[in-house]
Order: C-alpha cells, then structure tokens, then sequence
C-alpha cells in the first residue's frame, strides 16, 4: 500500500442554513483501499459522496484528490471518479448502450473501444439480451447493474458506490461483493456507502462510522471489534448512541394495551 | 430534423470552444436530449391526446406540431382582420408570443427541472458552461421547432394580407418574437428563483400554467363576445402611451417601417429598432445579471424533492377542524371516511391534479358569460339588463356540472398511483364504499361550496326567487356526477398511471349522461315559470341521489379496474 493518500480530506465543513451537516471532518485514504462509509441516516454522509463527486460545489475546508484540488479541478477529478448514485436516476426511454454510449463520450472515451466495453460487461451482468431494449421496463435490479456499468465504463481509479446493492437479487449481491474484492486487488480505491452492516463488513478493509457530521469510528473491523462490540451492528448502535436496553421495543409492544 | 439543428449549431463550434465549451460533449448531450424528448410523451395538449405511455412513439410529436400548426393558421388569419397600422400584426405577435411562452412553461418546465441530470450529468467531467450552454441550446432549439411550426403558416398568408414583401421581414420578425417570448419566459424563471424557496417556484410554476391555460380559454371566447371588433380594428396605436411599452408593437413596427414606409412615422422607426435591440439586450441581461448561479439555484429546486436540504419542511396541521366534522358528519362509516379523507388530503395536495381540474372552475364562468351575453344589444349595460330578465341562471348551475365532472375524470389518475397498493392489500370487502367516501369528498368540498358561491351570484343578480333552481339544479348535478362515477370511473382515488388509453365506448357513454343531464335542465327550464313545481321537484331529487348512492357504496372489486403495480 503506498503512503502518499489518495484523497485527502482537511478540515470539511458543510452548513445548510444554519444546520452544519459536516463538522470539520479530516481523512486520508490510501490507494487500494475499500472503504465502508457508514452512519445513521442525516448523519452527512450523502453530503461527503456529494462533495467528493463534484455535485456540491460550496464548502468549506480542502479536498484534494490525486493531488487535485476540488476547488480548482473539479473537471480533472471526475475523471478519476466512477459515481453510482443511490438514487437509481437514469434516462429511462433510452437502451442501455444508447444511456452507456453518452456517458462514456461524456468521458471522452473512443466509440469502438466504449462500445466493445459496453457490450462485454453488459454481458458480463447478464443484460446482453436487454442491451437495446428501452429501461423503462428494466426491472430495479437491472436498472441498478446499468448504472453500476456506468459507474465504471471509463475504468476510473475510484469507485464510489452509495447503496449499490439495492433492488438486486442475492446473485447480484453476491456478484458485486465479489466485484468490489476484484477492483480493490486491481488497485482501485472503493468508497462504499451502506446500510447493510454484514456487507460492509465483509468487503471494506478501512470502516469509517459518520454521526453527525462526524467520524466517531475509523480503522479495520477487527480494531473496531476489540474496541467497542462483537458485531458491526453493535459497533453502531453502540457508537451512534442507540439505547442499549430494550426501552424501544418495550414502548412499541406497550402501544397496543 | 434533430440533425439539422445539430448541424447548423455545429457551425459555431469554434466559438464555443473559444469560450470555454467541450463542444464533442455538448454534442453528446443535446444528441441524447433530443432523442428522449422524441421518446418522452408530450405533456401539453395530453389530456386532448390520450397517450399510453409505452407507446409514445414520433408519431406524437408530429403530432404536437400539427397542432400547434393549426393554432398558427388561426392566428394568422387575423392578420387580415384589421386594416390599420400596427393593429393586425400587434395582435398576432401577442397571440404569438403568449401561445410561445404557455407551450414553452407547461411542457418545458420538467424538462427544465430534470433531476436526472444533477446525478448523470453533474458527476461526469462536465464543466458549468458546457452543461449551461447545452441547456440553452436545448430550449433554443426546442422553441425554434415549435415557433416553426406556428409561425409558418403566418408567414405564408401574411403574403396575403400584405404584399409579398412582407414575408422575409416577417421571417424576422418572427425570430424576434420568439427570442423575446424565450427571454420573457426565462426572466420569470430566474426572478422567481431568486425570490422564492424552491418548493414555493415549483407551485409558482403550476399556478402559471393554471392561469395561462384559463387566461387561453378566456380570451378565445370571452374577446369576441365583449369587445367590439370594429372599434379595435380602427385604432390607431401610436395614441396610445402604452403602446410603446408594448414588444409585440416594436415587432410590428418592422413590418411598418420596412413595408410601409410611406405612413411611418419616426416614432415608428424607433419602435422598429427597439424591436431588433431588445432581444440583444435582454440576452446581456439575462448572461450577465440573472443567469450566475442558475445552475445552482436549479440544482436545488431539482433535488428539493428528494433530499432533506430544504429546512423548510411544511407541518400540516393535524386534522383542521371544520373538514374533520364534515368528513365524520357524512361518512360516518371508517372505511368510508377513509375514502373521504384521503381524497380530499390528496386532492389538495396533489399537484398534477390540481393542473387540470383547477382550470375547470374558470372555465364555468367563462362559458357563462359566452351564452349569457349572447344576446341581443349592443352595449354591455344593455346585455346585463337582457340577462337579467332571462331564465340563464339555470344554465350557470348546470353548466357547473362541468367542474364536476373534471374532478372525475382526473381523480383517479396520478403518477404515483403505485402507493394505492394499500386498498388492494388491506382487507376491503366493499371498496364502493372508498368510492362513496370520494365522491362525497370531492362533491361537499368542491362543487357544493361552488354552487353555493355561484347561488350567491344568481340570488345577487336575479333575486331570491331563484333559490329554489339552484337546489334542484345542484341536486340534478350530484345526481349527475353520481352517474359519470357509476359508468365511466372504475378507480379507486389517485390508483391509476396518468395517461391510460380510454376505450372508445366511454365516450359515448360520457356523451350519453352529458345529453341526459341537458334534457333535464331542459325540462328544469320549461318548468321553471312554476315556483312551487321546482319545490316540489326538490324531493325526488333529493331522494334518487339517495337512493343511487345507497347502490354506489356497494360496488364490489368486480366493478373496479384494478392496476398491476
């Protein structure tokens, strides 16, 4: 692993109105590294991806990628970035080469070589018999493996992927867990944004814990284990500040008296 | 013809690039949008043009153009309606410009408000400018297709009506109108965007096309009845000092101080070139002054839906009051109070369906006015006091059947009908009875305070002796409602895709219930002379609504046309 950071985060701060959503925050990530981003909805983690990818332009604090500065090459470090949104927002009327064809030439990518890529991973996800059939009839999970495609059509050196596994059948879990492995070993820097605690705590090697607006956890599972709990689910609720008792499930069995 | 215009806006690529565009992904991204808008179903003109969804195919944009066409052709023949100066063709360009900006708001808006774009095209190596540039290209060409298509036929018969030489200063004219119409559109956007919430301008924007389509509707009929034609044809505009504050007048002045030369004055030629400076000025303005930051600010309208961003999150009150008493008073019945409520929660909070059915109520008194005063008399004190002493009244409640029937024909549809899922999931015996709810929602809180206000109106104007109509014609209305809901509405509220192909019987049942309903307020006006008939009248009445909606309330699932979510 090298040591010189890949992206590198200084002192992060995001206001909406008054509300700040990101306090200060700080990081370095290294090259091949997976990174599970994890946290509580609202926690800002949503705003971090935004920031990263380009799509929230106004903050305060630097972030630079590769040695890039967000704030002055925005252009330049998308390039660098492949960005599934968890959000599965795609141009519907369009076939999946047609959808996949703009965004590689948005890359600035060669047809032949976009195309042939195209249709060799489309293959690859087992859409070949829907590449040029319109999405609107895609089901959520297929919907879900295009913008995956999409995510990493121009080979970029970083992956981010927030809630990729939603809609997909257990197959296609199982497929992307694998993926994310692959990509990581191929020196791909993933950054991996989930609710789903037993994946990210399968695939990521770095776990990054965000409550509000901040990093309350950051190391490997194991590190994590011994400090806090036995489980990443516990890690959380532990570190998120869920009760530990049973006050909750008490009060909802209590509702029906 | 997509290409045509890919190719002339290619012509100026080396500028663009000079300024900083990625012109090989403008390319690409005004390709693509093009090829959805050819696949996307046109939203203007829909609720004419019953489209399923799957099959919006070109032949629905030809569509589209046809008819824009034929309004063009309408327009145009006022070019030969008036005889002085000016007159004619200030009256087409306002036609003009005003039928440009309503197409461009009600079908352009959602385009505009892509909230795609924030998550395909955003996170790609897109800069501002080729993103900003590509979107104005977009609308640009957008606009021209449709000014095209409406300003054709224009050019054609303003040959006619002038002298063939008019027509290539008409060519240019009509450029004007429409980068004017762009602006004037684009203005409203950028200072509503600057002035209010993004949620506040979405709403802003649906009112707009509430009143423009009213303002449409209105002025086709209502003009022609209430202005004198012959008076406006000999005006002479250039007496007035609101004419110069007028574009739609600058662009006629072209027409005058290239054609007609011999009449124009100088302060026509000054109008002439404030007409060609205006379009240049108004695009500084709107780069320079109004455009930073547009991007932006769309940014968060587009993710307002969506995202937790806006701090401002609307707290309904729970239950307002009166409604709550209502709601309980009428459906006593929880399954049917459910209908009742929900329906009426929605329907209120419902922005597409507030589009369509709000005009409606416009439309009544506009109607009204149609027939009322088409009567004999020349002076609108004249034609008041003639429909004073008719009968018209009748016609005022039960054409308000309309706004009944509006509210039905769009309240089962939504785009998100797949939420209705919990009427098929839920153990619902009697689903009539969610039907009952709902119609008794829409008919106490739309058309009942409607008729009430209408009934004012009629009791203001003809006297308190019309009191006993107005109970009889608002009940012959619920019963007629009742009806349009027992044969032709086969969802359950806000259960079904917007867009659904209706089949062919429907109309004629529609039609069948629609002559029924005029027969009665035939028969209703007939009998009017005696009072205490129409009294009587009441009674039955009141009892055959009963009676219809004690079998409403049992329609089984049987009857009810359930959607594949």
């Amino acid at each position: 692993m090298s040591s010189v950071p890949l992206i590198e985060i200084r002192n992060l701060s995001k206001s909406y109105g008054d509300k700040l959503v990101l306090k200060h925050l700080s990081l370095d990530i290294y090259p091949g590294q997976v990174i599970g981003y994890i946290g509580p909805n609202g926690a800002g983690k949503s705003t971090t991806v935004k920031i990263l990818t380009g799509l929230i332009p106004d903050f305060n604090g630097e972030v630079t990628v590769n040695g890039l500065s967000m704030r002055n090459n925005p252009q330049e470090i998308k390039k660098l970035i492949g960005y599934v949104p968890e959000n599965a927002e795609l141009y519907d009327v369009l076939t999946p080469m047609e959808y996949l064809d703009f965004i590689g030439k948005l890359y600035d990518m060669e047809e032949a070589q976009l195309h042939n890529r195209a249709r060799k991973l489309l293959a690859a996800f087992g859409l070949e018999a829907n590449a040029d059939n319109r999405m609107d009839t895609f089901s959520k999970g297929m919907r879900q493996k295009v913008l995956l495609i999409s995510g990493i059509i121009h080979n970029p050196q970083i992956i981010i992927l927030d809630e990729p596994l939603s809609g997909l059948d257990a197959n296609a879990v199982i497929l992307v867990k694998e993926l994310i492995m692959r990509l990581s070993k191929e020196g791909k820097t993933i950054f991996y944004c989930s609710h789903m605690m037993d994946v990210v705590e399968k695939v990521s090697d770095r776990i990054l814990l965000i409550n509000k607006g901040e990093i309350v956890a950051d190391g490997t599972f194991e590190s994590l284990k011994q400090d806090h709990a036995d489980t990443l689910e516990r890690v959380f609720a532990k570190l998120t500040g869920r009760d530990e008792s049973t006050h909750e499930t008490d009060a909802i069995i209590n509702a029906f008296d | 013809m997509n290409k045509l215009f890919l190719k002339l806006i290619a012509l100026f690529y080396p500028m663009l690039e000079r300024s900083g565009v990625n012109v090989s992904q403008l390319y690409q991204i005004l390709k693509i949008k093009l090829l959805i808008d050819n696949r996307r179903p046109k939203t203007a003109f829909a609720q004419n043009r019953q489209a399923t969804k799957k099959t919006g195919k070109a032949g629905n944009i030809w569509g589209i153009y046809l008819v824009t066409g034929l309004m063009g052709v309408m327009v145009a023949f006022l070019l030969f309606l008036f005889k002085m100066p000016l007159v004619g063709q200030t009256v087409y360009f306002t036609l003009f410009m005003v039928l440009l900006a309503l197409t461009m708001i009600t079908d352009f808006t959602t385009v505009l408000l892509d909230v795609r774009d924030q998550y395909i095209i955003l996170p790609r190596p897109v800069n501002d400018r080729t993103l900003t540039v590509s979107r104005i290209l977009h609308i640009g060409i957008y606009v021209s297709k449709l000014a095209l298509a409406q300003g054709l036929p224009g050019v054609i018969l303003v040959g006619f009506a002038d002298s063939w030489a008019a027509v290539p200063v008409f060519i240019v004219q009509l450029v004007e109108a429409t980068f004017l119409s762009i602006l004037l559109v684009n203005m409203v956007y950028l200072v509503l965007m600057k002035l209010v919430s993004p949620q506040k301008f979405k709403d802003i924007i649906s009112y707009f096309q509430i009143g423009f389509s009213v303002l449409i509707f209105g002025s086709y009929y209502l003009i022609p009845r209430l202005v004198d034609t012959t008076v406006l044809a000999n005006i002479n505009l250039l007496h007035y000092a609101w004419a110069y504050f007028m574009p739609p007048v600058w662009i006629a002045a072209l027409n005058e101080a290239l054609i007609h030369w011999s009449r124009a004055g100088a302060l026509t030629y000054v109008l002439a070139v404030l007409g060609l400076a205006a379009p240049l000025i108004g695009l500084w303005l709107v780069a320079r002054v109004l455009a930073p930051g547009f991007n932006r600010k769309l940014a968060v309208v587009a993710t307002s839906d969506g995202n937790s961003t806006t701090d401002t999150v609307t707290k309904e009150k729970p239950g307002f009051r009166l409604v709550s008493r209502i709601a309980n008073l009428l459906a006593p019945d929880p399954v049917e109070n459910a209908g009742f409520r929900i329906t009426w929660t929605l329907a209120a909070r419902i922005r597409e369906f507030k589009i369509k059915v709000y005009p409606a109520f416009a439309y009544v008194p506009i109607y009204f006015v149609y027939f009322a005063f088409n009567s004999k008399g020349t002076g609108l004190s004249e034609k008041y006091e003639g429909l004073q002493h008719s009968h018209k009244y009748i016609l005022l409640i039960y054409l308000s059947t309309f706004v009944l029937a509006s509210i039905l024909q769009h309240i089962s549809y939504t785009e998100k009908f797949k939420a209705s899922w919990v009427y098929y999931a839920l153990p619902i015996s009697k689903p009539g009875k969610i039907l009952s709810g709902m119609y008794k929602a829409v008919s106490t809180l739309y058309y009942l305070p409607y008729c009430i206000v209408l009934g004012m109106i009629s009791v203001y104007i003809w006297g308190p002796s019309v009191i006993n109509d107005i109970i009889l014609a608002t009940f012959a209305g619920l019963i007629y409602g009742l009806l349009t809901a027992l044969f032709l509405l086969k969802g359950l509220p806000f259960s079904k895709p917007v867009m659904v192909k209706q089949s062919g019987g429907r109309v004629a049942v529609s039609l069948l219930i629609t002559s029924f309903v005029g027969l009665i307020g035939f028969a209703h006006y007939l009998l009017s002379r005696w009072e205490i008939v129409i009294w009587i009248l009441i009674i039955p009445a009141m009892g055959l609504y009963w009676l219809m909606m004690h079998y409403y309330k049992k329609q089984s699932w049987e009857s009810i046309e359930v959607e594949e979510l």
